[in-house]
């Protein structure tokens, strides 16, 4: 299988009020086309932070990231935003819905900055997919919790992506609409044949992934089947 | 990429348009009082052009100084004319009453025939002029301003003098069509018919009259042709041509200065709500990182990121600039009744596209000269600003340069609208200079209230104010810079105008003469003399001929082409002469004429006139008196003081090449004010002729005319005030969230109500007093500026207009943070508390 991530080396260093502080450490990882990878570890491990590197939304400070191919770390901001377009989809915890956007409008817009012609065709489409063919028009304002998380979902699959991130999807949801999601994301990735990175606290969801990356203080200390590396 | 970010412009803008509420008021305020002032000033400027034939009187007019058209004159104008009508205007005392109960005022004097007026009609209270001029009991007939009728206790039919001829009040006199045409004059009107003066003594040969020949020309004549066809036969006889293409020259000057200048005013105010401008659209777009952060994280590039925020700025200030055109046009036009009852001359209010174009286009480049800032901000928003909140940054060098331009083409508009660019580019600098003062002086008020916290250890409510005033996501910049700067246009006028009534009304009369007395005929001096000079009460008097002349060749020149548009060179200029050296002036070059030196006519020249006219001496002068060319060698310089209000000419000449010419005296005496009223009853009964200006009248005529425009200045500068108001509310709104949280925290630590609320004020008031501090220092260098280089005056610190605006910048911060403090100290802390987790 094709490698759609490679990390050599990375370090990821952001200044604070008291000097800079070293998040993430000598990340080494692979991550190959169709592949179920969740990043697990205690909270301040560097989960997001090495989610963010992987999609471009951080710069690391020393080591190559590698993504489909090309260097994340040669891109400037806005040649990363064009990169992203296409290939890559996140989801976060707080969803990160437009709020002055309707549903339908969240759904379409990287499909109109990708400069697709039929991108509110595709993005309703998407949005009956997730189950809220009905709640189109509304804006993130009035939708639940777990309605907005799918909202988030059908944009970040929308443009069919190489590669989906996300960042504690079920985060911010109960059980319920948490065990939902996850069952819509995995239901989605199987359809389109995305590579899945997932940050994850829930023990249940890494149990999901084809393999587990462990970080603990800024490192990978353990990779592996979740029974190897632990929850 | 256009397309794209519209579509998402629109979206956004959907939400409404809560949080632009202050974007919106401080530019539709800027614009308002711009497009105002634009409007009146385009509608004066109609008014005079297409009231041009009646504020002249005719379509065109023929004036001279001094003296009545000769025969060729008359022939001329009967030849080019359908009609012609004669005016005859000076200055005169009326005197009603005798004995004890006589009483006596200035008045300026219009003399008229048969014909007047040519165009236009004389309002008065009742009647017809022509029945109010008849007179009735062989008297002749006159009408008289109501401000002159009111003053002498007159009333139809009452009797009063003109010299020494009665007269019997006719009418009183409400508008002459043709007042603003006739200059600046220092006493109300008396209209008369000119066969009524013939046995007056006030048109005797020196006197100081003018003459107006109206003329009413065939329909379709070139006025342009007429005007060069009659100066070349008679201006260097001291004709002087005006036609309804500019009947009203001065007005119309006087107009557009202070048009430019309250624009200029109004342009501060604008530079005053930018700061608001740009607060709002800073504050929006810090609620909007996680928004572009997302945007970025979907693919969007930083230039769609720029162009979606531009779009809705650019909207929001179309709209803003909309609004102010509306006010700016719909207040002067609701009022129109009111403004053109209270202007003396024309205006036609009506919608002008010059005017509102001007403000629109102040009010466009103004929001986006402060809104590229926080825009070109917000295009370096990360997409991790998702996680790690937006990090700070300068813009890129493009908006830089963007920034640069904005601010040149502001500018340079402002010099082209004003079209004076002195004007235009001193207020740029004092606004750029006071907001550069102000933006120092707000970081160094934080940096000083940060080290200050420190020291304040028991003293909560001080200590939570300096905390406020020099912690983070402090209003303290935003407050300084825009009601600072609001301040500071306020204090500038306040000082200026202070400054300007302190000249006049203090210094002025400590030195100046108590009365002008003119037209005293030659042989009329002895008797005055003695009259003056016996006083005990006159501690000096100073006193020389008089006669009016036009500079009309320079060494064979046209005078004008020599020394341009010099104002001694474009009218006529008093003449005097004299066989030594006047005590008050000294010779700074070349010699006096000697003492019975009765050779070829020496002019002394006045030297700084000399300078700026490019005059050397040997130069060769043609000088018109009365209509006759005296050729004249200027042989000697002379330093002459005109700021004392003494007596001082340009041209003074050897006695023999002038007293052959028909003149009066005129007499400058310095007297004890008690004794000031005997003086002039004495004079004016003994030479009813004889015309006094009492100098202190004068002054309060000048002071009340400075009033006005200090008046209008500070309505404009009021709307910059109220903008920087806005601003000031909108700060404090802004830092409701803040402070409600703030108190709720407070409250659960213990601290009342009152303790909070003295924090609030605190804080408040220390924004107040370093604002209007900074406000002083700036009104007072654009006081000194103006007093020294624009007006040629001393300057002196105004204490009590200073403290007015430090206390006002205190009132003001309080009265907007204290407005807001209810919510915070009505807040209960559990639901804040709960709300924040």
């Amino acid at each position: 299988m094709a490698q759609v991530l490679s990390l050599n080396g990375v370090g990821l260093t952001l200044a604070g009020n008291a000097g800079p502080v070293e998040i993430l450490r000598d990340i080494s990882l692979t991550v190959t086309e169709g592949e179920t990878v969740g990043l697990v570890g205690p909270s301040g491990s560097g989960k997001s932070s090495l989610l963010m590197l992987m999609g471009g939304l951080e710069r690391a400070s020393s080591g190559q990231v590698l993504a489909l191919g090309q260097d994340l770390s040669g891109m400037d901001e806005d040649g990363l935003a064009r990169f992203r377009r296409g290939n890559m989809g996140v989801v976060f915890q707080s969803f990160h819905l437009i709020p002055t956007m309707t549903a339908h409008e969240n759904v379409a817009l990287p499909l109109e900055l990708a400069g697709v012609a039929d991108a509110f065709g595709r993005a309703a489409v998407e949005l009956a997919a997730v189950g809220l063919g009905a709640r189109m028009d509304h804006y993130p304002s009035q939708l639940s919790g777990g309605e907005q998380q799918r909202v988030a979902l059908a944009r970040a699959v929308v443009p069919r992506p190489a590669i989906l991130l996300a960042d504690e999807p079920t985060g911010n949801l109960d059980g319920v609409n948490g065990t939902a999601i996850m069952d819509l994301m995995f239901g989605l990735r199987d359809r389109h044949g995305a590579t899945l990175i997932m940050v994850t606290h829930a023990p249940e969801l890494a149990a999901r992934c084809s393999r587990v990356v462990r970080l603990a203080d800024g490192r990978i200390v353990g990779e592996g089947q979740l029974s190897e590396v632990g929850a | 990429m256009i397309g794209l970010a519209a579509r998402i412009a629109a979206r956004e803008l959907r939400g409404g348009l809560a949080g632009f509420r202050v974007f919106l008021a401080c530019l539709a305020l800027g614009v308002a009082a711009i497009a105002g002032v634009g409007m009146v000033r385009a509608a004066i400027d109609a008014g005079l052009r297409d009231q041009g034939a009646v504020l002249l009187g005719g379509d065109a007019q023929m004036g001279f100084t001094y003296r009545f058209a000769d025969e060729a004159e008359r022939a001329y104008m009967a030849g080019i004319a359908e009609r012609v009508s004669e005016i005859v205007d000076f200055r005169s005392m009326v005197v009603v009453g005798d004995g004890e109960n006589e009483d006596r005022a200035l008045t300026q004097v219009k003399a008229v025939d048969d014909a007047y007026p040519l165009v236009g009609a004389v309002v008065l209270e009742a009647g017809t002029l022509a029945e109010a001029l008849a007179g009735a009991d062989g008297l002749p007939g006159a009408v008289m301003d109501k401000v002159l009728v009111d003053r002498l206790g007159l009333a139809v039919g009452d009797r009063f003098r003109l010299g020494v001829q009665e007269f019997r009040l006719g009418a009183v006199l409400l508008r002459e069509p043709d007042s603003a045409t006739g200059g600046f004059a220092l006493g109300p009107r008396t209209i008369v018919r000119t066969s009524g003066l013939a046995r007056s003594g006030l048109l005797e040969p020196g006197t100081l009259f003018e003459t107006a020949y109206r003329l009413d020309l065939p329909d379709g004549a070139d006025l342009a042709a007429r005007e060069t066809a009659a100066e070349a036969q008679f201006r260097d006889a001291g004709m002087r041509w005006s036609d309804s293409r500019r009947a009203a020259p001065g007005v119309e000057r006087f107009v557009d200065r202070i048009g430019a200048f309250l624009i200029l005013v109004g342009l501060a105010g604008l530079a005053v709500g930018g700061v608001g401008v740009a607060s709002a659209v800073r504050a929006y777009l810090e609620g909007k990182v996680a928004t572009i952060a997302t945007l970025k994280v979907l693919g969007a590039t930083g230039g769609v990121v720029f162009a979606v925020y531009l779009m809705q700025i650019g909207a929001l200030a179309v709209l803003g600039v909309g609004l102010g055109l509306i006010l700016g046009t719909g207040a002067p036009m609701l009022a129109a009744p009111l403004i053109e009852a209270r202007l003396p001359f024309p205006a036609e209010i009506a919608l002008y596209p010059q005017p509102l174009a001007e403000a629109a286009f102040y009010g466009l480049t103004t929001a986006f000269l402060f809104t590229l800032w926080p825009l070109a901000r917000s295009q370096q928003v990360r997409a991790a600003a998702l996680y790690r909140g937006a990090a700070g940054g300068w813009p890129g060098l493009g908006a830089l340069a963007a920034i640069a331009g904005l601010a040149v083409v502001l500018i340079a508009g402002a010099v082209w609208f004003s079209g004076t660019m002195t004007l235009a580019l001193g207020t740029a600098g004092g606004v750029i200079g006071a907001l550069g003062v102000l933006a120092v002086t707000a970081v160094a008020l934080r940096a000083l209230a940060r080290r200050l916290t420190r020291g304040l250890r028991g003293r909560v409510a001080w200590r939570l104010a300096f905390g406020a005033i020099g912690g983070p996501a402090s209003e303290a910049v935003s407050v300084i810079l825009s009601l600072g700067l609001g301040l500071s246009v306020l204090a500038a006028v306040g000082q200026i105008d202070a400054n300007l009534r302190s000249a006049i009304d203090r210094d002025l009369p400590a030195r100046a003469p108590s009365f002008f007395f003119v037209d005293i005929q030659p042989d009329q001096i002895e008797g005055f003399l003695a009259r003056v000079n016996g006083d005990p009460s006159v501690s000096r008097s100073e006193n020389a001929p008089m006669l009016r002349g036009v500079i009309t060749l320079i060494n064979g020149q046209p005078a004008r082409e020599v020394g341009g548009e010099h104002w001694v060179l474009t009218g006529d200029r008093g003449v005097t002469y004299s066989a030594v050296p006047p005590t008050n002036a000294t010779v700074t070059a070349g010699a006096w004429w000697p003492e019975g030196y009765d050779g070829l006519p020496q002019i002394s020249f006045a030297a700084e006139e000399a300078e700026e006219i490019g005059l050397q001496l040997g130069d060769r002068l043609t000088v018109n008196v009365l209509g006759r060319d005296i050729e004249a060698e200027i042989t000697s310089f002379r330093q002459v003081d005109f700021s004392t209000a003494g007596m001082g000419f340009v041209l003074s000449m050897n006695p023999t090449a002038l007293q052959g010419a028909p003149h009066t005296y005129i007499s400058t005496v310095y007297a004890t004010p008690d004794a000031e009223a005997a003086l002039l009853r004495d004079v004016s009964r003994a030479y009813p002729n004889i015309t006094a200006i009492r100098v202190r009248d004068a002054v309060d005529r000048v002071t009340e005319a400075l009033g006005a425009i200090a008046q209008a200045t500070a309505w404009a500068a009021s709307a910059t005030l109220l903008t920087g108001f806005v601003v000031l509310i909108g700060a404090a709104a802004a830092g409701t969230r803040a402070r409600v949280y703030e108190a709720a925290l407070l409250k659960v630590l213990g601290a009342s109500r009152g303790r909070i609320l003295l924090s609030f004020a605190l804080r408040s008031a220390l924004m107040g007093a370093a604002a209007g501090s900074v406000a002083v220092l700036a009104g007072a260098v654009a006081g000194w500026a103006v007093m020294v280089w624009v007006m040629e005056a001393d300057y002196a610190f105004e204490p009590m207009s200073a403290l007015a605006i430090v206390l006002g910048g205190i009132m003001a911060t309080l009265l907007a943070g204290l407005a807001f403090a209810w919510g915070p100290l009505a807040a209960r802390p559990a639901q804040v508390l709960r709300a924040q987790e």
